[in-house]
């Protein structure tokens, strides 16, 4: 597809579009082409007890009722109740929880409100949109944000004078929380708690902001206040229930948008195979940019996503390649993503609302909230990994009334395959769930330790579902708490929200640190469970696409030092899996016997292998000298039915629970909103425990986050779409986008196991 | 699932090994009093409790708000908490406070013995502190009163207003004797300045986890050291404050600290209080003494003052000798040589008056004091 000679400039979105549903070269690569109709408005009048000065402002705003989303969300907020508003981008979620806020302070000066974002970008969008409305509507609010970025002389003033605190979870934390005395007029008058974008307080920072929302909840009723929740979230299949484990109360769900929206396309683009045998296709960055190009060329605002940094400077480069200065200038098209200056973000924002900026290579940076106007084009390299994110990104195209379309580009990922193969997954009721384990005992006994430390416990209080006076007993007499007259109070010199991270499960990491050239700068983190597999010495260790060479690891002191390689090989170190059920939670023997319950993983490196890069030969080996790590959490396990295996040879059963084990632990992610590695996978041939050949699939979060649970009673499911996936999947013998590849497994791979999911339907 | 306690073994919780609770021993009230008095006369005082207290004094040791009126209105003070960190979980379990009163220095000390009984010992504090109109401490505007505000509103709701005026005593301590003595903790201080050396003192970082052991064995032997440690604190406090003041009324007599960095010091805090002839005399004193790094540091501000009283050759050859030797990083002799050409210029004008300058009046003239050389 050659951009700059098939397309004159400024052809219309709708022309291009036409072309292309024509080009058969390009119908090719498309694997569904959705048209969703364009939707009308739905209005509702304001509400009579909304103070008069909003209703004029917003008039003076040429805006004479509202969405019925936005009036039903205000109507709940203003009858005491918590609310969740599930709707898409640009459907004026801000303004549901904006205006009851606004409302509440027009009529009750000293009313204070709490926003939470979950990053620092968002925060500052959010403080510049409740001033112009505030402003507007001429009602006295004072807002600010507080975080990391807060100078340290402003703050007095914000803890006193702020009506609305914009700030994020990790602040609320370590930074308000803790010092609650410096906040008495916010907590004595706290009408609302905004939590927006919901569905990214899932699995381990969910876990633990739904446990800091408990700290908040026990701060306001000791001032007095019983704040209400407003929550928002994009579409996942359980908005109610994270809701509810969130707030811990009934929550009304608003998830009928009253927005309007304009004709939309969605297409799926597969590209090419380039080679049949190692499944190995033409490159989704490419593909991308040739379709970025194209959209560009003709004069449409495009924008393009990209799953890490590293891609989108790649692509940014590639674009720029194809629209050459001096005839186009280089501010044409931007990069965007973390790691940019805030001024620099700023100009890029005000360039795609005003115009002036046609084209931007995003990370997920720009999926969130984040005001650059409405794009006509979006352009999605790789799955981003959810179905919420994916709608977020697509979403990012799309005015009102006008025609948009996004692309969505599969990589050779086993989901992303998944996905372009079965676009009804994305474009159907959500399947994905966001799941929170607030009562993982690891995360709530930290945060009991931080809510003993900002008051003491009563004896018949409750945190949480575990039995709180045990867990209040057992720290007290480990001198972390005192007991003096029939309270528990914080007896230890730490400061136990410092020293505590919400995003990640263990603060128990090896840091690596690229030591080339004599720098010594920290690159990444592996948590310590999986460390003897990744920095193990003489490991090579890739980051952003480079080789890194392991020489020392500290295991004691959790460094490992690398330096930078250039060499033909990389290590597969491997471990010894050893599972022991401690307890089975909930079993079925429909079918197969499945089961969800507490284990303990042990895992022993014992040596690794360099292995030639392409060819994969064998070039060389070393042991590995580290201890056994060990991982209580909680496991979904599936053996493999007598019936199915006894007349197999014990070579076929090892090739089909571990091809097995692959496919399922690559699509598993789909229904949990989590990455492949926050999910463990051991396959045992005969287990200890279930005396079959047996798939356990683990959480990596110590105490578990609820995945097991989830892929206990979604095994049917989970099984149906990895034999539809492994018919779908182009590749011989068996690919690393399905069941792993056959030169490792075996030729036979693929064919058992689409054999075993046969027996298994 | 699996037995809560076994579970919770298996937690990386930062265990602290602590005795097991004596539940035989009587609890008693919930807090204690104790008080001591000490003749004036045996703590070598020259100012502290001696006249009544000048408010210039009192603003060079560190007073922000209202000057007091009398020494007995100011209410010394130091805490003992259950952490370093501050925050809602750290207590304070022990208020000693100091007052002159009728020739002698009255200590008192709260002692809290239930953490659980905190609302009456707070209470008990906030009587003890409503009298005085102003405190001193040492570190305490970081340290001490945000804490003490802390347990306030969690227990009574209330606030604190003994520090509207409050006189901390970390910071002259600094300006005057941190190039010293390097540092210029309380001990260092005693030890440096005072010539006390504390024997058998524990050391402040024990206290909070003895004081726990306490509360659970209630063995004196384990309180006493802290109260001790606390009570000397005080006594030190007193005795810096009386120190400072003394250094401060000195300099204003036309006597110096004779170490340089503290003249230095000083100069430049009497600089900015707009007492530039004390300033004058005390950068003088400090340039004298200075080796040659501090002399750097001083010689610019000093002929700044020199040129303000007319010793415009003076100050001009002072910084030239510097520039000469080849002294200073190359952002200060830049400077240096930007002062030096301007006072060359005023010279000029001044030795050789030309048509125009001959008229104009001399901005420097204002300042012509005779010469001191």
């Amino acid at each position: 597809m050659r951009t700059d000679v098939r397309f004159p400039a400024r052809t219309s979105l709708a022309q291009i579009l036409d072309i292309l549903e024509r080009d058969s070269d390009f119908l090719s690569q498309i694997t569904h082409w959705e048209r969703l109709p364009a939707k009308a408005p739905r209005y509702a009048p304001f509400p009579e007890w909304l103070d008069p000065r909003i209703a004029r402002s917003l008039r003076a705003r040429s805006i004479d009722a509202l969405y019925s989303h936005q009036a039903a969300a205000l109507e709940a907020a203003h009858a005491r109740k918590h609310v969740v508003v599930v709707t898409p981008t640009a459907s004026g979620k801000t303004l549901c929880y904006d205006l009851p806020v606004l409302d509440a302070i027009a009529k009750h000066p000293s009313a204070r409100a709490l926003y939470l974002f979950p990053t620092k970008a968002l925060a500052q969008d959010q403080l510049a949109e409740l001033e112009r409305l505030s402003t507007e509507m001429a009602i006295e609010l004072k807002t600010f944000t507080y975080d990391g970025d807060t100078p340290p002389q402003a703050r007095a003033a914000i803890r006193s004078a702020g009506h609305v605190v914009i700030t994020n979870p990790d602040m609320l934390h370590t930074g308000i929380l803790p010092h609650h005395t410096k906040w008495v007029k916010l907590f004595e008058n706290l009408q609302y708690v905004v939590l927006d974008e919901l569905h990214t307080y899932r699995g381990v920072f969910g876990s633990n902001v739904a446990n800091v929302l408990r700290r908040l909840r026990r701060i306001c009723a000791f001032y007095g206040s019983h704040p209400i929740f407003i929550l928002t979230s994009a579409t996942i299949a359980n908005p109610e229930e994270l809701a509810r484990r969130h707030v811990e109360d009934e929550v009304v769900v608003i998830d009928e948008s009253g927005a309007p929206r304009g004709e939309k396309v969605v297409a799926f683009v597969q590209p090419p195979v380039v080679n049949a045998g190692l499944g190995i296709r033409r490159s989704a960055l490419l593909v991308g940019r040739d379709i970025a190009a194209t959209l560009l060329a003709s004069g449409i605002q495009t924008i393009a996503f990209t799953r890490s940094r590293v891609q989108t400077e790649l692509l940014l480069t590639y674009l720029r390649a194809r629209f050459p200065q001096p005839q186009w200038p280089p501010e044409l098209i931007r990069g965007y993503r973390g790691g940019y200056l805030p001024s620099e973000r700023r100009a890029i924002e005000r360039g795609l609302r005003d115009g002036s900026v046609r084209g931007v290579v995003s990370t997920n940076a720009l999926e969130l909230g984040i005001d650059i106007g409405a794009l006509q084009a979006a352009v999605l390299v790789g799955y981003p990994g959810t179905v919420a994110s994916t709608w977020q990104q697509i979403g990012r195209a799309g005015r009102r009334e006008d025609l948009s379309v996004a692309f969505v580009v599969a990589t050779s990922s086993p989901t992303d395959q998944y996905i372009v193969q079965h676009p009804e997954f994305v474009l159907g009721r959500s399947p994905e769930a966001g799941l929170v384990n607030p009562d993982n005992l690891h995360v709530l006994v930290e945060h009991l330790k931080c809510a003993a430390f900002e008051l003491p416990f009563d004896r018949t209080e409750r945190f949480g579902t575990e039995d709180t006076l045990g867990v209040l007993s057992y720290l007290d007499e480990h001198g972390i708490l005192h007991e003096s007259e029939g309270r528990y109070h914080w007896s230890d010199q730490a400061f136990p929200a410092e020293a505590m991270s919400l995003r990640t499960a263990s603060n128990d990491n090896v840091v690596i640190i690229d030591t080339t050239d004599g720098r010594t700068r920290v690159i990444g983190e592996v948590d310590r469970f999986a460390a003897p597999v990744l920095v193990h010495e003489q490991a090579i260790y890739l980051h952003e696409s480079k080789q890194f060479q392991v020489e020392k690891l500290d295991w004691e002191n959790a460094k490992a030092y690398v330096r930078e390689v250039k060499v033909d090989y990389y290590t597969d170190a491997g471990l010894a899996v050893r599972i022991r059920v401690l307890a089975e939670f909930a079993s079925s023997t429909e079918k197969a016997l499945r089961a969800h319950g507490e284990v303990l993983v042990s895992a022993l490196a014992t040596v690794y292998k360099k292995l030639t890069l392409y060819t994969h030969e064998n070039v060389g080996w070393g042991k590995i000298h580290l201890p056994e790590q060990e991982l209580q959490t909680t496991s979904f396990w599936l053996a493999l039915p007598e019936a199915v295996t006894r007349t197999w040879p014990k070579e076929r059963v090892e090739v089909a629970i571990a091809g097995l084990g692959n496919l399922l632990h690559a699509l598993a992610p789909l229904f949990l909103m989590c990455d492949p590695h926050d999910l463990g996978l051991a396959v045992e041939v005969r287990s200890p425990h279930t005396s079959l050949p047996t798939i356990y699939l683990f959480d990596m979060t110590p105490g578990g986050v609820g995945f097991s649970e989830r892929l206990f009673r979604s095994t049917e499911p989970l099984l149906q779409r990895a034999a539809e996936h492994l018919a779908g999947c182009p590749c011989a013998e068996g690919c690393p986008s399905c069941v792993g590849p056959a030169y490792a497994l075996g030729a036979k791979v693929k064919a058992t196991v689409v054999e075993l999911l046969r027996q298994l339907a | 699932m699996t037995d809560l306690r076994a579970r919770l073994d298996t937690l990386p919780l930062g265990r602290v090994a602590r005795p097991v609770r004596d539940a035989s021993v009587e609890r008693g009230p919930a807090f204690d009093v104790r008080e001591q008095h000490i003749d004036l006369a045996t703590l070598g005082l020259s100012v502290v409790g001696q006249s009544e207290p000048d408010p210039r004094v009192v603003t060079h040791l560190g007073l922000k708000g209202a000057s007091p009126s009398r020494w007995e209105d100011i209410v010394f003070l130091d805490t003992e908490t259950t952490g370093l960190m501050g925050g809602t979980g750290t207590y304070v379990f022990l208020l000693g406070t100091a007052r002159i009163r009728d020739g002698e220095l009255v200590l008192r000390q709260h002692l809290l013995r239930e953490i659980g009984a905190e609302a009456a010992f707070v209470r008990a504090l906030r009587e003890e502190l409503a009298p005085f109109r102003a405190c001193a401490s040492y570190n305490g505007k970081c340290f001490d009163l945000p804490l003490l505000r802390t347990r306030f509103v969690m227990t009574l709701r209330s606030d604190l207003t003994v520090d509207d005026s409050h006189l901390d005593l970390l910071h002259p301590a600094r300006r005057l004797w941190r190039d010293r003595y390097g540092s210029t903790s309380l001990r260092q201080l005693e030890d440096s300045v005072l010539d006390i050396v504390r024997e058998d003192d524990i050391p402040g970082a024990l206290i909070p986890e003895r004081y726990f052991r306490w509360l659970a064995l209630r063995e004196p032997r384990l309180i006493e050291p802290i109260l001790s440690h606390n009570a000397r604190d005080i006594v030190s406090l007193v005795r810096i404050t009386d120190r400072i003041a003394q250094a401060v009324i000195d300099a204003r007599a036309g006597r110096a600290p004779d170490h340089a960095p503290a003249a230095f010091a000083l100069a430049k805090a009497f600089a900015r209080a707009g007492e530039s002839d004390v300033a004058y005399l005390c950068y003088q004193s400090a340039y004298a003494d200075a080796d040659s790094d501090l002399r750097i540091r001083v010689a610019l501000p000093y002929a700044a003052a020199l040129e303000v009283r007319g010793h415009v050759e003076r100050a001009a050859k002072m910084v030239d000798l510097l520039l000469e030797l080849g002294l200073g990083t190359p952002r200060w002799r830049a400077q240096a040589e930007a002062r030096v050409r301007r006072l060359s210029r005023i010279m000029a004008k001044r030795c050789a008056p030309s048509k125009t300058s001959a008229t104009r009046p001399r901005r420097s003239a204002a300042g012509s004091s005779p010469a001191l050389s």
